[in-house]
């Protein structure tokens, strides 16, 4: 049987040069409607990142566990195999820092039947009138404890619900999904009121025509996918490897687009994976790494990338744990429309992006367009958009929203798109 | 440019594995791996047995699923060879309330201890019973020990086939992957078990074009021994042929056009189609239902699709479901008519929720040769991705190149990252010429972690639509 315990004995009967584990121990309860089945799963699993120092350099292996059958020797007899045979140019893990303080518990969860909650939600989920919802929810409750070579051992216990549901209004429907670590924050139901209006629309809307437009996009289309949405983009170009491969338009101390330090409200960006009870927030990283806020781009600048303890031993720095959630600095726009033909986009069929040239595909499922004083509801066409470079001269809005890893604006418009039928 | 192998896995987006990333290194001796045996078939059998019967005293509907996975995972490149092993066990007991709701309980720990615990959590503390169940069935021959050094030499062998031999070919690999599965379903009704060994090889080239790196893949899968198949030297070498593909600069007009679809395409089109269309989950949606009733016409009448779990060697094949059903075809069109839907129950790894979905589909070969499909337009070649939006039946399809025809001969025009637009419904009843020769594609996908395992069998297809450039002016 394979325990933490039984694991950091082995990796220390091996005098292996630096190691972390983490464990995983985790419970979760679905209830889906659609079945409908109520299941629980309760699951252990294991991290283990060995760093194996030879004269040649070092080499590094990490291997994921998803079974407690087993001898620990082997697993890291493994570790060590693949480990000698991914060596490369030395460096040295830095010592181990503090990690961030961050809650991550819904205090409704810590000690709640998971099943029981998971029912609870789908039966108190407010459902718009005059439409047939499925919904369904998973509650997860971990218990994560890591151990270092170092001595460092840290451990916390983290919540998170995922909520989803398919709405139908007539011949028509929408799917919608949440994610939260609590869930009072979960608003799968103003999800649902949302996307019921947006149904409503939808049976009205039909083709657009290919031109060129401003366009305003809005929360859901913003955040298309869950996650980071259209901002991820600031996320794969801040990974630290990729940039320092140049393949990235990312350059550290340079703006982040031409002319975007010099417009009247230039964009600022923060990764903080220490912010309470967002999605991607975590004491430490997989590697034992302490997880910081730093800025990625401050008024158009880039600033800071997300380093990994290689990445961050390379620059002679300190790791930060990647980038993690971002908070997008808001802007002054009320809502006051361009003159020219605007496009407002309510929700996208999906959202492509390249990440090393930040070139995007945006498939329009529902918008409305304005042209003068005539409104016209849409549906299809393809927005083409240099990511990087619309949203960095974007105007955001003075409207906040938070959802999943997601603080910002809840909208944003771009003076000039591509609309392509 | 310098980048180490990890780095260029990495950016080229190749190698999903983690594990295969960080298994990639410098070559150094293989030591052999010793890894815990698997639970014996009678014990695991015995255990699931005891827990059927403890819930059948409580409840009318019972069924429980045990999985034991093993991955083998070996990949050379420019600069080494790897192997990395990892392990998955898992239970999943399900029982059906009389009020009909269903519920599951899920463990990894797959012993008898681990079993009892989940019945408890299951039913709470249920007597030990007696229940007459079928007799067990023979248990499957264990497929053949694969060592390290067998691994490597068929690695190797990848590597050498490759006849193209460029020195612009800045990044070449070979990856074998294996899935080991021995899978127990055990209800009132029945007791089965099943040994499957899915087997995937594939092989990677990329290579720079103007400032972007082109990357090409060939890949085959089937489940069986690994021997029975090979990627050959001329697949290999294909991958080579395609990374170095000179492509012609700047873009052509977007419009509708004629064009040639190859087997990997096809596969990639009847994949998302199903998926988006034809499973009992997707038909919750209204707009999905009214358009797929049964008899209706949604493609051209030259169109049969089945899925085929029971294909010989088909590397999503499998002898019965993660509910126990017994592996059976299923027709989804037939002559361009919906005859059919997919309700057969599949988990991800055997274990995930289950969820309906396809196995080995396969669309039916025409009477045509490729070359007698070729006409003037647009042959696309290689998949990309594909995104359908039920509600609305847009499909936009990305293809690796685009290879213009005149006259049915290439022009020796060719674009890359090219995208077919439009109603799939228009697409498919356009469909003028089925080729007879086909392909097989593999998927091995990924969910919560858990992995999917699925394939298509499709020929080469003429249509017509909307063709486009999917990169940007520069």
């Amino acid at each position: 049987m394979i325990t933490r315990r039984s694991l950091v004995s082995a990796l220390t009967a091996r005098k292996v040069s630096e190691w972390i584990v983490v464990e995983r121990a985790q419970e979760i309860a679905i209830a889906d409607e659609a079945r409908p089945v109520r299941r629980s799963d309760l699951r252990t699993r294991f991290t283990v990142v060995v760093h194996l120092d030879v004269t040649r350099g070092r080499g590094t292996a990490k291997l994921e566990l998803a079974s407690l059958h087993g001898d620990a020797l082997d697993v890291v007899d493994q570790a060590l195999d693949l480990a000698g045979a991914a060596v490369g140019p030395t460096w040295h893990s830095p010592p181990p820092a503090a990690p961030a303080k961050v809650a991550l518990l819904d205090a409704q969860l810590e000690k709640a039947e998971l099943a029981a909650v998971a029912s609870e939600v789908l039966h108190s989920l407010i459902r718009p009138a005059g439409t047939t919802v499925t919904a369904a929810v998973e509650i997860l409750r971990e218990q994560v404890a890591v151990d270092a070579s170092s001595g460092f051992h840290t451990r916390w216990i983290a919540s998170a619900i995922r909520g989803s549901a398919l709405l139908a209004l007539g011949d028509r429907s929408l799917e919608v999904a949440r994610e939260a670590r609590k869930l009072d924050d979960l608003s799968l139901g103003q999800g649902l009121l949302d996307a019921a209006r947006d149904l409503a629309l939808l049976a009205t809307a039909g083709a657009p025509a290919a031109g060129r437009c401003a366009l305003v996009l809005r929360s859901d289309a913003l955040l298309h996918g869950g996650g980071l949405g259209v901002w991820s983009v600031f996320a794969d170009h801040a990974n630290a490897e990729i940039e320092r491969q140049g393949l990235s338009r990312y350059r550290l101390r340079s703006p982040v687009a031409p002319g975007a330090e010099v417009i009247a409200e230039p964009l600022t960006i923060t990764s903080d994976g220490a912010l309470d009870f967002a999605t991607r927030s975590a004491p430490v990283g997989d590697e034992g790494d302490a997880v910081r806020r730093f800025a990625l781009i401050e008024r158009g600048i880039s600033v800071g990338l997300g380093l990994s303890t290689r990445e961050a031993a390379r620059r002679r720095t300190d790791p930060n744990g990647g980038v993690r959630n971002l908070v997008v600095g808001a802007g002054t726009w009320a809502g006051a429309l361009p003159a020219r033909r605007t496009i407002e986009i309510r929700r996208l069929r999906s959202l492509s992006i390249d990440p090393y040239t930040g070139d995007a595909s945006l498939e329009v499922s529902l918008g409305v367009e304005r042209s003068g004083t005539t409104e016209t509801v849409i549906t299809g066409g393809t927005i083409r958009l240099d990511l990087v470079g619309a949203l960095a001269h974007a105007h955001r809005s003075a409207t906040i929203i938070r959802r999943g890893p997601y603080v910002g604006p809840e909208a944003v418009v771009i003076d000039d798109a591509e609309l392509l039928a | 440019m310098s980048w180490n192998r990890r780095e260029v896995l990495g950016t080229l987006g190749v190698g999903s594995a983690a594990t295969l990333l960080w298994a990639l290194g410098c070559g150094t001796p293989a030591r052999p791996v010793v890894l815990a045996p698997q639970q014996a078939s009678s014990e695991v059998r015995g255990w699931l047995r005891d827990a059927v019967a403890r819930l059948a005293t409580k409840y009318p509907v019972v069924h429980a699923l045990a999985v034991s996975r093993r991955r083998t995972t070996g990949a050379v490149d420019l600069a080494g060879t790897g192997v990395a092993r990892a392990r998955r066990d898992g239970v999943v007991l399900t029982i059906r309330d009389r009020d009909g709701m269903w519920r599951e309980q899920v463990t990894a720990d797959l012993s008898a201890a681990g079993v009892l615990a989940a019945v408890r959590l299951l039913a709470g503390a249920v007597p030990a019973a007696r229940l007459d169940l079928p007799a067990p069935p023979p248990p499957p021959s264990a497929p053949a020990k694969i060592g390290d050094l067998e691994l490597r030499n068929r690695l190797d062998a990848i590597m050498r086939s490759d006849r193209a031999g460029s020195s612009r070919i800045v990044y070449a690999s070979a990856l074998i992957d294996i899935d080991d599965v021995n899978v127990w379903s055990i209800a009132p009704g029945h007791d089965r078990e099943q040994q499957l060994r899915r087997v995937r090889q594939r092989a990677t080239r990329a290579a720079w074009n103007g400032t972007r790196p082109v990357v090409s893949e060939v890949e085959r899968g089937w489940t069986g021994a690994i021997e029975d198949q090979d990627l050959d030297a001329a697949e290999v070498t294909r991958a080579s042929t395609n990374a170095l593909q000179l492509l012609t600069p700047g873009t052509f007009a977007d419009g509708e056009y004629g064009v040639v679809l190859d087997p990997e395409v096809t596969a990639m089109i009847v994949d998302t189609a199903v998926r988006g269309l034809l499973t009992a989950s997707a038909l919750r949606r209204p707009e999905i239902a009214a358009r797929m009733i049964a008899g209706a016409a949604v493609a051209a009448p030259g169109l049969t699709l089945i899925d085929d779990p029971a294909a010989a060697g088909a590397y999503g094949g499998f002898a019965f479901d993660d509910e126990g059903g017994l592996a059976a075809p299923i027709t989804l069109l037939d002559g361009g008519r919906v005859a059919g839907r997919l309700t057969r129950g599949r988990r991800a790894g055997h274990v995930g929720m289950l969820e309906p979905g396809p196995s080995h589909l396969r669309l039916a070969p025409g009477t045509v040769t490729t070359q007698e499909l070729l006409i003037d337009g647009w042959l696309l070649e290689g998949r990309l991705d594909a995104v359908l939006d039920p509600g609305s039946d847009r499909i936009v399809i990305g293809a690796a190149r685009a290879r213009e025809l005149k006259n049915g001969s290439p022009t020796g025009r060719v674009f890359a990252d090219v995208e077919l637009v439009g109603a799939l419904a228009a697409l498919l009843a356009n469909i003028t010429g089925v080729g007879k020769d086909t392909a097989t594609m593999v998927t091995r996908d990924e969910s919560s972690g858990e992995p999917q395992w699925t394939s298509v069998t499709a020929p080469w297809v003429r249509t017509r639509g909307f063709v486009r450039s999917r990169r940007r002016p520069t």
